[in-house]
């Protein structure tokens, strides 16, 4: 598949993603005359183990994501982060996950985005909110250059269109910019070739620096 | 959801029974070679232990992998008078670091075998799947090449067929009205429930690779 690049709004300190930053951004892919299509879709939701006894110390992890893509429905992708681990699986895992009752779903994120074409690359953008009613949470903007699925040798044409973008967006004066966060495929055991397992690290490690910037903002 | 029977056969009749199923089902047996890994929790994960199988096809150039979660066998006077067992059982085929994800999860090694054999897949009344396998251990971990017969000269039939909550009560009678064609060469019954080999069989076999000898002189 083509190699797609997932950026993440950066607030400036003190401030937050909202609904009027994602309309102007909304404004810049319309300014440049990106062709509008259908929504997209994709649910990250955080695993917690279940264990008997809190005060018991464990050696396995705190918490991994679940991923469900909506261009990949009958699969479903696990990411446990710290030990590097990325697992594809058909979606009928849910039902296991379930039935093993080790680990129980806590809290969903939901990826409600608007795709857009704009000649070789395919532009979403998307509001991360915890569902559809409550208010945003953050932005995400995913690039997909569709001529090749080389990572490597399409990172200098993503690079290029990262900074036409940023000098787009940077003429809104808005509060923060578009940020990425270039994730260490070999480290998961993945190859160059671009798969739905590279997009949904991607994804992780974005909800990764969404997750960063909104505790930063607390502290 | 699945139903079950079981039931075993000397290794020297095997052939028979191939004879047998190959006439019966009309179509190509396929080689069987499967790494079964059973995985329990570990202390302290989940409210209750549970466990999962991880299935590696070694029959394929590229090893496949899936995970299967095998519930309890259903109980009640309607379970007691069917004569197939019914359990439920998920499935998902996964990708290949699926044992690193549930050993980085928590879970550990139970016990591992290798079933080398071969399976039918057919429809009859319901979509019917026969294995016969001989169940092998291993002596060093996961040294599939080094694995010797946990029951040497005894192969394991297994008839399995998938169903629902509305399907089980025809697909159980299928299975029943299917098992009596293999009734010469050996018993299945419920898995649990022992009713070893037959005595008939040495005859049957006999008769059926007779059989087959003199159709292959006259063709």
């Amino acid at each position: 598949m083509p190699v797609r690049w997932v950026l993440h709004w950066q607030p400036n300190q003190g401030t937050v993603a909202n609904s009027q930053i994602l309309n102007e951004v909304t404004q810049c892919v319309d300014s440049i005359n990106a062709v509008k299509g259908s929504r997209w879709k994709a649910t990250l939701t955080f695993y917690r183990p279940n264990l008997r006894d809190q005060n018991i110390a464990t050696d396995f992890p705190r918490d991994f994501l679940g991923i469900s893509l909506m261009d990949q429905p009958n699969k479903y992708f696990f990411i446990i982060r710290g030990s590097k681990v990325i697992l594809e699986a058909d979606s009928s895992i849910l039902t296991i996950m379930e039935k093993l009752q080790s680990y129980k779903p806590k809290v969903a994120l939901h990826f409600d985005g608007i795709q857009y074409k704009l000649g070789d690359f395919q532009v979403r953008l998307i509001k991360v909110a915890p569902n559809q009613a409550e208010s945003i949470r953050g932005i995400l903007m995913e690039v997909e250059y569709l001529p090749t699925s080389s990572v490597e040798k399409s990172r200098k044409i993503m690079e290029e269109f990262l900074d036409i973008w940023r000098e787009i967006v940077a003429k809104r004066s808005l509060p923060g910019q578009f940020m990425f966060a270039d994730p260490s495929y070999a480290d998961y055991g993945l190859s160059d070739n671009y798969s739905a397992q590279h997009a949904a690290i991607q994804y992780a490690a974005a909800l990764a620096q969404l997750i960063q910037s909104v505790q930063s903002m607390r502290n | 959801m699945e139903c079950v029977v079981q039931g075993i056969i000397e290794t020297q009749h095997v052939e028979a029974l191939e004879i047998l199923l190959q006439g019966l089902c009309g179509v190509q047996r396929e080689r069987l070679r499967i790494h079964e890994i059973c995985l329990k929790s570990g202390p302290n994960l989940g409210t209750v232990a549970s466990e999962v199988r991880i299935l590696c096809n070694l029959e394929q150039a590229e090893p496949s992998w899936t995970v299967r979660h095998v519930g309890g066998a259903m109980r009640g006077a309607g379970a007691e008078q069917i004569s197939v067992l019914v359990r439920t059982m998920v499935e998902a085929k996964a990708s290949k670091n699926v044992l690193r994800m549930f050993y980085t999860l928590g879970y550990k090694l139970d016990h591992e075998l290798l079933r080398v054999g071969f399976s039918f897949n057919f429809f009859r009344g319901a979509q019917i799947t026969v294995t016969v396998s001989s169940i092998n251990k291993m002596l060093k971990l996961h040294a599939t090449d080094e694995a010797v017969p946990v029951t040497p000269g005894i192969q394991l039939v297994e008839v399995t067929a998938p169903a629902t909550a509305e399907t089980y009560t025809e697909v159980a009678s299928a299975m029943s009205s299917f098992c009596e064609y293999l009734a010469p060469l050996l018993h299945l019954s419920k898995p649990g429930i022992s009713t070893g080999v037959v005595p008939t069989a040495a005859a049957a076999a006999a008769s059926l690779i007779q059989e087959t000898d003199e159709f292959r002189e006259k063709s």
